[in-house]
């Protein structure tokens, strides 16, 4: 046991250098010690926060094994007499139990603190309404002022919530089918959606930039595979999105993306919606994923090509060279940078995108179930009454994938 | 404690005096059938009611059920050891986390304890055999039987895939279509059953058939625990009985209970199963505490510090266990106030928890230590359970816990808890008590190996888990993509493999016992009577224990009565008193046989145990291919019923032949 | 379970039978044994009272309590499972002054009107089924029929063992002190009654 007295030791140490060195902006993008925003900045500090409680709890967890460890050393078997027989001392055991008493009410007032303060909702500047489903995520944003910028008509997308940086974001969270959770780390804790019902969760980011996260409440088949983030963009970048979103639709002029957009009407139309797309006839064309999905939804696809993640934020829509420019873009460059999209890096009047990752895309529209799982057998759909849970392998030839995906780029 | 024929082939007890106990044998069954009467082969395990046979059944099956979980939990580090794996698919890694848990939990931690109860409560509280050994062997065969059937699954279309918490509404027939699912809410049912009459036949043992002398307070820390962990089932039982009864209607007959469409509410499932689940926590840890607060004391020479801090600690923890459920639940939208009031009284239980922690160290400060592998194990569990139990005030911390729960922060905290805490306490009882239960010690040297291996395992294996976890690395992940991973010293790729590594340093550790098992079984030399220089009641007998335990009750003074039969205090010549020891085990054993009861019945043999819990798994299978199955298991079950009931517990004096030596008068000694 | 207990249970007069020490509590391990599985028998009821209490007001497209409840009806019955009470009470004593005849009537008619309870919730369900009230119907039909099933399963578990109770002491056949045995059938049977009257209070008298 001694000999191994070193090597436990630098255990410790390695722990404690553990706690100095997270932090590092290096670490992971779902670092839980990286608050960028006044929420989880609220988790993060002050007695009661997360860095107080894991620091107490690694001083208390060092204090009884260094105790553990002189102990071994100091009353080992060395041929001393059999110790005297005492069966305790009250009042070292009433101190003993008292003092962990006070540490913890030191932690348990700020807690309570702390868990009205993120509860509150009355300073919000914008709300959007978060939607879980298997496997992907919708955010709506109802008619409103949003942190000062108007959104004058009801805009729908998925995957990555667009917010305006500095505002305090009200989400109210719900499921279309099982509990999902909505967890952004750097912004504030997990907060789960459960059909049924609303959940409020605040949101808030101090700078521009993307703000990953993941669904963590087990949710079926594809959990690993339902993934989020928040985009943070300054007012004026904001602003621009927002109008962008709200643009009426244009048909295609170039033939292929023209052809595309028969394909889709014929394909992709019967669960996904394009806001403005009309049928040959003018009359527009609508979604119906309630008949064909137990969810109920699918992703709006009316701007795809502003994202840079789809099929639930878990595939890249842009390159990875380029999703590494944007993720690891300053602050004040992100924004511009983002709403560029799959076309940042594209020389001026470039038919196809630099950063377009028509790799995945592709791959998806041959066969989506073979990227993200989406039911365990395919082919037996009673257990559903017919319903798919999520995309299903269309069969499409690689010729309308070409005209699909020439149709897709145009939707930015 | 019912006086029972006993039918014996050959009263061979290992050093009985000349006042062994006759032992009388039954010349006719009574009841619908001739009783079994095997007292060597197969038989005589499997129709047994000795609570020592069903104590080893009940350890070999939950060891076994150990390295099925082990298996699948290697394979999850294997899927998880690189970014975008595919050791797994997304179905089976599913079914394989959720299987992992409730392997882990109802068919090794809960039964391996159950071994440790069933074996050695009625030795430690001076009882020839628990109150009610038939529902006793009951218990063991409906967690074998429910144990099989759960695991049948993985043959029959898939086991359960929606995580050992099984949340609606994803457990739901529409999103969780196979039949894993119906497995194991009718498996849980099993098994469950078998907690709940175990749990009532432990209470009743340990409240009404304590030896003469043995007041509440003198009673051995293990049992003491044990006993809070058996009102802890029998209260939890019932409430998961009640949500997997709700989910089965759901999933079988077309309820709605959890059916949002229906109205109705997904969160009372989760408040049904964490009123369960959190006791659950203390029934899984509580008797390892009980194993170290044994363990400690006796390689320390000194008694447990504080015994009535630690027994109405043990108490405090049982008792607040019921009122923290919902800190399983803080990201569930329960309301702030809800959250302060579970986030407070969370906090609250780590003070009787701080104050096991305390007793256990002032027990070994100015003892006289001797590290065996089971005081290894035992100060092991000190450590790691410190470590896992102060993460687990930073989930307390409700705003801190959003952060932390549901990723692998979690993951590492709880195996920090079950497995440094829970299992190791358990292997501790295993190497402190396998010389009373085979006469053998285990091999010291390769219980070092075994110790140390997985002390580094467990710390490396959940430490990394911290990490990944801090992270944001969330659990239940079949796959954790590559660029999310970051760079630098807290990249998830490196720590994900040093998990997996130190999972297979666990493994090896167990494989190390395993051989030390095997090792010891072929080693011809005997355990000494008191290889520790022990404490307490389960020492003043034979190793193994004589079949009926005791030839007479022994009569208890004090705590830790066999060690004050031992030691005296002494003068010396110089004046100063000391602690000498005066008798030897095997002297005081041979002082209590000398005062041998003349005659003692023990339970009988019984078939019917089995029998009826064979009929529960079939009517399990019923329920989920044809319910005419269940018709059957259900005539099994009720036609078992009263064969039992038939059966009388005590024989009629014409059924036993005259003991032997001629003795005629036929006074029956007591059990109880 | 509880003639699981009976047959394990003789003991404790035996000890007494041969002078022997009485249990550490002085109660017998079958009574003991017996409160803590009604014990266990309360968190059961109550997590399914709770389930009720918590849905009795969602109908769906279904009626509601006030449409299919026939409250005299199940007062009537309720009233009929409380006077088994009494007859339960009554084989009790006969037992204990060690009078077969009487215990083997009153075991009986308790069973009779036990059975006389049932018989009037199965006319109930039936009734109600009619009326448009299914298990499936909605949340409120499933868990009202799911809690006085299982209160119904538990009075026809607690007939089955009178019954066999009857045809045991008629062989004269039951192990040990048949008193016991008696009095510990009646412990149960007074439980399910009384949980009868939180369900018959809660689900029935008080309104959604």
């Amino acid at each position: 046991m001694l000999a191994h007295l070193p090597r436990r030791r630098a255990a410790a140490a390695l722990a404690i250098l553990g706690f100095l060195v997270a932090g590092c902006a290096k670490n992971a993008p779902q670092d839980i010690f990286r608050p960028a925003g006044s929420n989880a900045r609220e988790i993060d500090d002050g007695l009661g926060g997360q860095k107080y409680i894991f620091i107490l709890a690694g001083v208390v967890a060092a204090i009884v094994i260094a105790v553990v460890l002189f102990i071994i050393f100091k009353f080992k078997d060395r041929g001393q007499d059999i110790p005297e027989q005492t069966h305790g001392n009250p009042m070292l055991e009433i101190g003993m139990t008292i003092l962990p008493a006070i540490i913890l009410i030191t932690v348990a007032i700020p807690t309570v603190a702390k868990i009205f303060n993120l509860a509150k909702s009355d300073d919000a500047a914008c709300v959007v309404n978060v939607t879980g489903q298997q496997w992907w995520w919708e955010y709506d944003y109802p008619v409103q002022n949003c942190g000062g910028i108007e959104i004058t008509q009801p805009i729908v997308t998925s995957g990555e919530m667009v917010i305006p940086a500095g505002v305090n974001v009200q989400l109210r969270i719900t499921s279309r089918d099982v509990i999902h959770s909505y967890w952004i780390p750097r912004l504030n804790g997990k907060r789960d959606a459960v059909p049924g019902s609303l959940q409020p969760l605040r949101m808030q980011a101090d700078q521009p930039g993307i703000y990953t996260g993941q669904c963590t409440e087990f949710c079926g088949l594809s959990h690993a595979r339902m993934r989020q983030a928040v985009v943070a963009l300054d007012s004026d970048s904001f602003a621009t999105w927002v109008a962008n979103q709200e643009e009426a639709y244009t048909s295609p002029t170039d033939a292929l993306a023209l052809e595309g957009e028969g394909q889709f009407i014929s394909q992709c139309a019967r669960c996904h919606q394009i806001n403005g797309l009309t049928n040959s006839d003018g009359t527009p064309v609508l979604a119906n994923p309630e008949q064909n999905l137990v969810s109920g939804a699918a992703p709006n696809l009316t701007n795809l090509m502003t994202r840079t993640g789809f099929a639930g934020f878990t595939f890249d829509l842009i390159t990875d060279a380029c999703r590494e420019k944007l993720w690891n873009a300053p602050s004040e460059e992100f924004s511009a940078l983002y709403l560029q999209g799959v076309w940042m890096d594209s020389p001026a009047g470039a038919e196809y995108p630099v950063c377009f990752n028509e790799t995945a895309l592709r791959e998806w529209l041959r066969n989506a179930p073979g990227m993200k799982p989406m039911f365990v057998d395919p082919n037996n759909l009673s257990s559903t009454g017919g319903l798919y849970r999520g995309m299903p392998n269309l069969g499409l030839t690689e010729a309308q994938i070409d005209q699909l995906i020439a149709y897709l780029l145009e939707r930015k | 404690m019912a006086i029972i024929e006993r039918p014996s082939a050959v009263p061979t007890f290992a050093g009985a005096g000349a006042n062994a106990p006759a032992v009388v044998t039954p010349t006719q069954g009574l009841g619908v059938f001739k009783r079994p009467v095997a007292a060597s082969g197969w038989k005589s395990w499997v129709f047994t009611v000795d609570h020592k046979k069903l104590g080893i059944m009940y350890g070999v099956v939950s060891m076994f059920f150990f390295l099925v979980g082990g298996v699948e939990a290697l394979l999850i580090r294997l899927q998880l050891a690189a970014p975008d794996n595919t050791v797994l698919s997304a179905q089976v890694y599913n079914e394989m986390f959720t299987m992992h848990a409730t392997t882990m939990v109802f068919l090794f931690v809960m039964p391996m304890a159950a071994a440790f109860a069933n074996y050695f409560l009625p030795l430690q509280i001076g009882a020839r055999d628990v109150a009610f050994p038939r529902i006793n062997a009951l218990g063991f065969w409906l967690f074998l039987f429910g144990g099989i059937f759960i695991n049948t699954s993985w043959v029959l279309g898939g086991a359960a895939d929606g995580g050992w918490f099984m949340y609606s509404p994803n457990s739901s027939p529409l999103f969780s279509p196979g039949h894993g699912v119906d497995f194991w809410v009718l498996g849980l049912q099993i098994t469950g059953i078998a907690s709940l009459v175990g749990a009532i036949n432990l209470i009743v043992t340990v409240l009404n058939m304590r030896a003469p002398g043995m007041k509440l307070m003198h009673m051995p820390m293990f049992t003491w625990m044990v006993l809070v962990v058996q009102f802890l089932l029998a209260f939890a039982m019932p409430v998961i009985t009640v949500a997997l009864f709700l989910l089965g209607f759901e999933r079988n007959f077309g309820a709605t209970f959890f059916n949002v469409d229906a109205g109705a509410d997904p969160l009372l499932w989760q408040h049904l199963f964490w009123i369960f689940g959190h006791p659950e926590v203390y029934i899984i840890i509580l008797p390892s505490f009980g194993i170290i607060s044994e363990v400690l004391p006796v390689f320390a020479r000194k008694p447990l510090f504080g015994y009535k801090f630690v027994v109405f600690s043990g108490a405090g923890i049982g008792f607040l266990g019921w009122g923290v459920w919902a800190h399983h639940m803080f990201a569930s939208g329960l309301g702030p106030v809800s959250v302060a009031v579970f986030s407070v009284a969370t906090m609250l239980i780590a003070i009787p928890t701080g104050v096991k922690i305390v007793n256990w160290t002032l027990t070994l400060w100015g003892g006289k230590l001797w590290f065996t592998t089971a005081m290894k194990f035992a100060i092991g569990v000190i450590v790691l359970f410190t470590i896992g139990g102060v993460t687990g005030v930073t989930h307390a911390v409700a705003p801190s816990d959003t952060q932390q729960t549901d990723t692998y922060h979690i993951v590492g905290h709880f195996h920090f808890v079950i497995v440094g805490g829970a299992v190791m306490g358990l292997f501790a009882g295993l190497y402190y008590w396998w010389p009373k239960m085979f006469g053998k010690t285990l091999n010291e040297k390769l219980g070092g190996w075994n110790f140390w291996l997985m002390f580094w395992g467990i710390s490396i294996t959940f430490g990394a888990m911290h990490i990944v976890g801090m992270q944001g690395q969330p659990r239940r992940m079949v796959v954790w993509p590559e660029k999310l991973t970051g760079e630098g010293f807290f990249n998830l790729h490196f720590w994900n493999q040093v998990a997996t590594w130190g999972a297979f340093t666990i493994a090896v550790g167990v494989a190390f016992f395993i051989v030390n098992v095997v090792v010891t079984a072929r080693k011809k030399e005997r355990a000494p009577l008191d290889p520790w220089d022990a404490r307490t009641l389960e020492w003043i007998t034979a190793s193994p224990p004589k079949e009926h335990n005791f030839d007479v009750i022994p009569t208890v003074h004090a705590l830790d009565e066999f060690f004050h039969r031992k030691y005296e205090e002494v003068e010396h010549e110089d004046g100063h008193v000391k602690l000498m020891k005066v008798k030897t085990a095997e002297e005081i054993l041979a002082e209590e046989e000398a005062r041998a009861d003349a005659h003692i019945h023990l339970p009988s043999p019984s078939y019917w145990p089995i029998v009826l819990a064979f009929g529960l798994p079939i009517i399990a299978y019923g329920v989920i291919y044809n319910l005419i199955l269940s018709f059957v298991g259900a005539a099994i079950v009720l036609l078992a019923g009263f064969g039992w009931a038939l059966e009388p517990s005590v024989a009629e004096d014409s059924d036993y032949d005259p003991p032997a030596g001629g003795d005629s008068t036929k006074e029956l000694a007591t059990i109880g | 379970m509880a003639d699981i207990a009976v047959h394990e249970g003789a003991h404790a007069h035996e000890h007494d039978a041969h002078g022997a020490h009485a249990t550490s509590t002085g109660l017998s391990n079958n009574k003991l044994a017996m409160w803590l599985f009604l014990g266990t028998e309360c968190l059961l009821f109550g997590g399914l009272i709770s389930t009720y209490m918590l849905y009795r007001g969602r109908l769906g497209n279904g009626p509601g309590p006030g449409q299919v409840f026939d409250i005299p009806l199940t007062s009537i019955s309720s009233f009929i499972l409380l006077m088994s009470s009494l007859t339960m009470v009554l084989a009790v004593n006969a037992a204990k002054e060690g009078d077969d005849r009487n215990t083997r009537v009153w075991l009986s008619a308790t069973a009779l009107l036990g059975a006389l309870f049932v018989g009037g919730q199965v006319y109930e369900f039936t009734a109600f089924y009619q009326e448009g009230l299914g298990f499936t119907t909605s949340l409120f039909g499933s868990s009202f029929f799911t809690l006085t099933g299982f209160h119904g399963v538990h009075v026809s578990l607690g007939i089955i063992m009178l019954m066999a109770l009857v045809g045991i002491i008629t062989r004269s056949k039951v192990p040990g002190d048949k008193a016991e045995v008696v009095e510990l059938i009646g412990l149960y049977w007074h439980f399910v009654d009384v949980v009868w009257v939180v369900i018959f209070t809660l689900v029935y008298l008080i309104p959604a």
